[in-house]
């Protein structure tokens, strides 16, 4: 794997902010979710409209954006897919090639999406669009199987989760702890949707819902949006936050690229993510001081830390038993490296790893309240699963 | 009262949401709302949820004149047909800088005047109108209320 990295440390997180997330928020739009989000990161970055010249979001047209916030000229902009390791990934490039100054950053979650009426009552558009058993349809890949036995997203995961048990002898107890520790980091998250604790014997009887994944195995449906100002780290030098220093960050793909497909656990776009980081990066998994490992599925946590080195391939459960603080029910990794601080996807709320991404940012600021992590330096964040969005990053502070 | 159920059913095949549904539910009642900030005055359209001026979420749809200026304008000569809409000479659409605010515009077609009187800089008003089954927003000359 290439090492070369240019970018390295040139660009930096300047500003992040938050619409709340919500199980029950009444009466936004996506849009809205966004705009609050965006307006809340510029502000923490010290910016205006007029300084914004780069936008990149998910699904939420940047347009849309940039005529909501009134933001005057803008010389680059984007919509990649989610999730977001896409969107910070392009606005890292545009501003170290100079395409903008200062790229405003968004993702956003939003229950119960729906297209528009029209769209809905055309039976061949309505099976090529989202909403179908098989939302493979809509990428064009010649998908041939079709719902509810369909290997598609969460069908898959769950069977994948199967196959980790059975592959490596494990119960249920190494994806409850995962669960268990995001629960129990959220209880210091006012911004969590849960934060109840959870023990292993109510994890063991939640509902099932795939196996062996029950309900605690599985993100949380928010309304909720984060925004990050990415600029470049001597504009954010300037500017009132400590800059958060992008160190390397980079997408992984395989060209297994169906989930069934995928042909076992090394040949996830996870293990090209790992790969990468690793060889651009001038710290080492020792370094890491906090860990974001995406686990909208909690066996996709257990191999982001097999695949990042913390431990061998089916080695992850066994891993957080290891370094399982009993008293405290979380994971501290070799007594010093908390995981998923905020309480994650199945805690915090589901946000597809923008919500880790914004934690880590707070962490290495110092800014994460009640739950901060002793002077953090280093934050390695994983977005994503195993197929389509395996995403890393190394993030920090000087 | 109109309820959410309503509105969407008189808007099918529209992308009513939680943004623009006041701007839809003041077209059922030939009321022409825009959205505007509590904080600071400005107008902005299409309705979002933010103002663009000052941030501020205390943004309101509230009644405008429906008096202005044609800003921009073209003719239709061709299209989907629909009850109230003649492509034959060319359907006015026309876009209406409204009194209310400098580049505040909403879109709707010219009534009431002839081919001539319809060009850029004509003072206009709102007029309601149907097509294709739904409330419109037609303009027409300036003061042809009051005409006898």
């Amino acid at each position: 794997m290439r090492s070369r990295n240019p970018a390295k440390d040139q660009v930096a997180i300047a500003g992040t902010g938050l619409s709340p997330y919500s199980r029950d928020r009444q009466g936004v739009t996506a849009g809205g979710l966004v705009l609050e989000a965006c307006i809340a990161a510029l502000r923490d970055a010290g910016l205006a409209a007029k300084d914004v010249d780069g936008i990149c979001g998910s699904t939420v047209a940047a347009q849309y954006v940039q005529a909501a916030l009134g933001i005057p000229e803008v010389t680059w902009f984007a919509n990649p897919p989610p999730v977001i390791g896409n969107q910070l990934v392009a606005a890292v490039a545009a501003v170290h090639s100079g395409m903008c100054d200062v790229a405003l950053v968004y993702h956003h979650a939003y229950r119960l999406p729906w297209a528009s009426r029209s769209a809905g009552k055309d039976a061949l558009r309505r099976r090529a669009t989202v909403g179908v058993a098989d939302a493979r349809s809509s990428w064009g890949t010649g998908h041939v199987d079709i719902g509810p036995a369909s290997m598609w997203g969460a069908v898959a995961y769950a069977a994948w989760a199967q196959r980790y048990l059975h592959d490596y002898g494990y119960s249920r107890e190494c994806f409850g702890r995962v669960a268990i520790n995001s629960r129990t980091n959220a209880a210091a998250n006012e911004n969590a949707v849960y934060r109840e604790p959870l023990t292993m014997e109510a994890y063991l009887r939640g509902r099932m819902v795939r196996e062996p994944l029950c309900v605690y195995d599985m993100d949380i449906p928010v309304d909720g949006a984060n925004a990050f100002v990415v600029t470049t780290t001597e504009r954010a030098r300037d500017l009132p936050q400590p800059p958060v220093l992008v160190h390397v960050a980079t997408l992984g793909h395989t060209d297994y690229g169906s989930e069934e497909q995928l042909r076992d656990f090394d040949h996830a776009g996870q293990v090209v993510v790992a790969k990468r980081l690793w060889a651009a990066s001038d710290v080492s998994l020792a370094d890491v001081d906090v860990f974001y490992p995406y686990e909208g599925f909690s066996n996709i946590a257990l191999a982001w830390m097999e695949n990042l080195g913390y431990c061998k391939r089916g080695e992850g459960g066994d891993f957080v038993a290891q370094h399982w603080l009993k008293n405290e029910q979380r994971i501290l990794i070799d007594g010093r490296v908390p995981v998923n601080t905020h309480g994650g996807s199945l805690s915090e709320g589901g946000t597809q790893g923008a919500g880790h991404l914004r934690e880590a940012v707070l962490q290495l600021r110092g800014q994460a309240g009640d739950r901060q992590v002793q002077d953090p330096k280093v934050a390695l964040i994983t977005p994503g699963g195993f197929y389509f969005n395996s995403q890393g990053m190394i993030l920090r502070v000087e | 009262m109109i309820t959410d159920d309503e509105l969407l059913d008189s808007w099918p095949g529209v992308r009513v949401d939680h943004d623009n549904a006041e701007h839809y539910r003041g077209m059922l009642q030939q009321r022409l709302l825009i959205n505007r900030c509590a904080e600071c005055g400005a107008w902005h359209h299409p309705p979002r949820s933010v103002c663009p001026r000052c941030w501020s979420n205390a943004v309101r749809a509230e009644e405008v004149s429906g008096r202005g200026t044609v800003a921009m304008l073209t003719f239709i000569h061709q299209g989907s047909s629909r009850a109230g809409v003649d492509f034959s000479n060319g359907y006015p659409a026309a876009a209406v800088e409204l009194i209310e605010q400098a580049g505040l515009r909403v879109a709707g077609t010219l009534v009431d005047m002839t081919r001539e009187e319809m060009h850029i800089g004509t003072e206009v008003e709102l007029t309601w109108l149907e097509v294709g089954g739904r409330p419109a927003l037609g303009f027409r000359p300036s003061g042809a209320s009051s005409r006898p």
